[in-house]
């Protein structure tokens, strides 16, 4: 009976120490652990484990840091331009396939535009249309739009970003 | 005014890598730590905490400064080092999956917790440490060694807080005994 009655007030000590013991719980333990002994050593032996585990200190290799330090450098490389918390501006490197992306997009919009520009002089020309109409147009039509989206591809993050 | 984890995960969003090299000074001892209580070894860990803080620059947008950061980036080192042990077919964390492979040093060598222990209590618990259960070992050194809640732990291990509760009674009842009836 009464090793059960300790088991209960045991299981109160364990919770206690994971954190997770309520108020009234914790007044019901503090008055028995002032009577009985065995709890008080079930306690004493939980505190020492916990005591123990705070006793190991692990070397960390010195120039750890300086390699990972190096490393997040390494792989910054190249994005863009970030403000840092005191306001400083810092150059960030951009992803190559970013670079690749904007570079091929650039190309098709002016080969686009060329080709939009030729084909509409051609229906321009029965239709009465000004060439500078004409040249308007795909400016603000099609040049214009597929620079923006050509930007675009160089600002994208080179990855979607997940759950770590 | 803006809280130390809100300027943290703006700044991991940002990609800031002052805000990250802070970081690295500030946990790093704690991730090795971490990941040597993880794994029950120290060889190989420098790399898992070198690929952890990589990948906190690449996904570090999806902390959201909503809690503590140390949880965070636990479970982000975690699941690398689990990932990668798993890919090598050597080691399972919980033993209950049934092809759990005990962590351990390579043969000979001392275990982490010999060398690392500084207090007579520790010397005493070392061998226990490096035999125990890893999840039990895990969730204990979590509690008492991080400071975290039941409820953080249980984010980084991806268990119910029951069973980070339930880890942390049977460890510490396996260790328990070496302290009774000591009156040193």
């Amino acid at each position: 009976m009464n090793i059960d009655h300790n088991d209960t007030f045991q299981c109160m000590i364990d919770e206690s120490l994971a954190g997770v013991l309520s108020k009234e719980k914790a007044q019901s333990l503090r008055e028995h652990l002032s009577t009985c002994a065995t709890c008080r050593e079930y306690l004493s032996a939980s505190n020492r484990v916990i005591a123990g585990l705070s006793g190991f200190s692990f070397e960390v290799n010195p120039t750890l840091n300086a390699r990972v330090l190096a490393a997040l450098k390494q792989a910054e490389g190249g994005r863009g331009i970030v403000a840092s918390e005191s306001g400083a501006i810092r150059q960030r490197s951009v992803p190559i396939k970013n670079w690749a992306a904007f570079a091929v997009a650039l190309s098709m919009s002016f080969v686009g535009s060329g080709l939009v520009f030729q084909m509409a002089e051609r229906l321009a020309v029965p239709r009465h249309f000004v060439s500078a109409h004409v040249q308007a147009g795909v400016l603000v039509f099609w040049l214009l739009p597929s620079l923006c989206a050509a930007l675009c591809l160089l600002a994208a993050p080179s990855e979607k970003r997940g759950i770590a | 005014m803006v809280s130390e984890t809100q300027r943290i995960a703006l700044g991991l969003r940002q990609g800031d890598v002052v805000v990250l090299e802070a970081l690295v000074e500030q946990y790093q001892y704690r991730l090795v730590r971490y990941l040597v209580s993880l794994l029950g070894r120290r060889d190989g860990v420098d790399d898992f905490v070198q690929e952890t803080w990589l990948r906190v620059l690449e996904r570090g947008g999806s902390y959201d400064g909503q809690s503590r950061f140390e949880p965070w980036l636990f479970r982000v080192a975690r699941n690398i080092a689990l990932d990668a042990m798993r890919k090598r077919a050597m080691f399972s964390l919980d033993s209950n999956e049934g092809d759990g492979v005990r962590s351990s040093p390579a043969s000979g060598e001392p275990s982490p917790y010999t060398l690392a222990a500084r207090t007579q209590d520790a010397e005493r618990l070392a061998h226990s440490l490096q035999t125990l259960e890893p999840v039990y070992r895990e969730a204990l050194i979590l509690r008492f060694q991080e400071d975290l809640s039941l409820q953080e732990i249980s984010v980084i291990v991806g268990a119910p807080v029951s069973t980070v509760a339930s880890r942390i009674y049977r460890g510490l009842a396996t260790l328990r005994p070496q302290f009774e009836g000591d009156k040193a």
